[in-house]
């Protein structure tokens, strides 16, 4: 492994220019991708901050909104709470919007959802419960939870995957074309001197002959 | 960008949601057709989907495949009305777990 080298390659002094060319290339790429890797994992860091607890509180609202829609369906029967769920308008407006984090695309919501009155909900009184206003208000508020915990789920999703390739990429340049390029390079100066040394002994070699005649 | 938000679940969970002011519901009668309902929404440009976890854990690889790689859209799982279910193994922990190399405490 230590050893290892590219294949092919001549040992010249054209070849030793554009090897050292591409070491030094490969060393700020490494460099630049370990940066990178870094402000990635430490925005990972920030965004862990905010997932904890938010799963919880998304169950524990809607658990609790369940239990106010079944309670709605005991009293109301199942029809009619599914007839009103069908005249509540429509009310979620939510703007996504992306930010970039070390070139990764990361969605950022922005949603609109304060509370509503129970005549803005659009169902008649007349045959609905109070368990149902109750229902829809749990539920307007999980909703609300469940869309930020989707974005910050994403985020993690895809920054995990991006470190993960990051991380590749640095490994492979660390520890396999780095150091082939620097043994390349050392066998090809080698190469080089050895050729010097055997010129250089000839050289003397035809002098004394020369003398010697 | 306007965005749709979709709720894929079973019915009462659809109910609930369409209570919420979630209008785009399709509750999932038939477990084995839930694949197909949800490629369905993928290609219909919604950007939110909500789906349980039931169904998540059936189709994960589906699931992972739709999302692994784009920004939009988030496939969000939440517990439906019987309650959250334990696993040993949480998706997102295991992702967290591979990521840094330390378990984290959630």
């Amino acid at each position: 492994m230590a050893q290892e080298m590219i294949e092919g390659i001549n040992p010249t002094r054209m070849e030793l220019l554009k090897l050292k060319d591409r070491e030094k290339l490969a060393v700020k790429g490494h460099s630049l991708l370990k940066e990178k890797r870094n402000a990635l994992i430490m925005e990972f860091f920030n965004i862990l901050e905010r997932v904890k607890g938010s799963r919880e509180d998304v169950e524990k609202t809607l658990t609790e909104a369940y239990k106010d829609l079944t309670a709605a369906q005991i009293v109301m029967g199942d029809l009619a709470v599914k007839k009103a769920a069908m005249s509540v308008k429509e009310f979620v407006d939510v703007d996504i919007d992306s930010r970039s984090v070390m070139g990764v695309v990361v969605p950022v919501l922005d949603s609109d959802i304060h509370k509503r009155t129970m005549v803005e909900r659009g169902y008649g009184f007349l045959d609905t419960s109070v368990k149902l206003d109750e229902a829809a208000h749990k539920f307007e508020e999980s909703i609300k939870l469940i869309i930020e915990l989707g974005e910050i789920e994403k985020t993690i999703i895809l920054l995990a995957g991006e470190i993960e390739s990051t991380k590749r990429r640095v490994n492979a340049l660390e520890h396999i074309i780095i150091p082939k390029l620097e043994n390349t390079v050392k066998y090809i100066e080698m190469r080089l001197e050895e050729m010097e040394r055997e010129n250089f002994v000839r050289l003397k070699m035809i002098k004394k002959t020369m003398e010697m005649e | 960008m306007k965005s749709n938000i979709a709720v894929m679940a079973d019915e009462d969970t659809v109910t609930g949601f369409m209570l919420g002011g979630i209008k785009k519901g399709y509750p999932v009668k038939n477990m084995e057709k839930a694949g197909e309902i949800l490629e369905d929404l993928v290609k219909k440009d919604f950007s939110v989907i909500i789906t349980t976890k039931k169904i998540g854990d059936k189709f994960r690889e589906t699931i992972n495949k739709l999302t692994s790689e784009r920004t939009l859209p988030m496939i969000i799982e939440i517990p439906d009305k019987t309650g959250s279910i334990e696993r040993d193994s949480d998706p997102m922990r295991e992702l967290i777990r591979r990521v840094i190399g330390v378990e984290m405490v959630k």
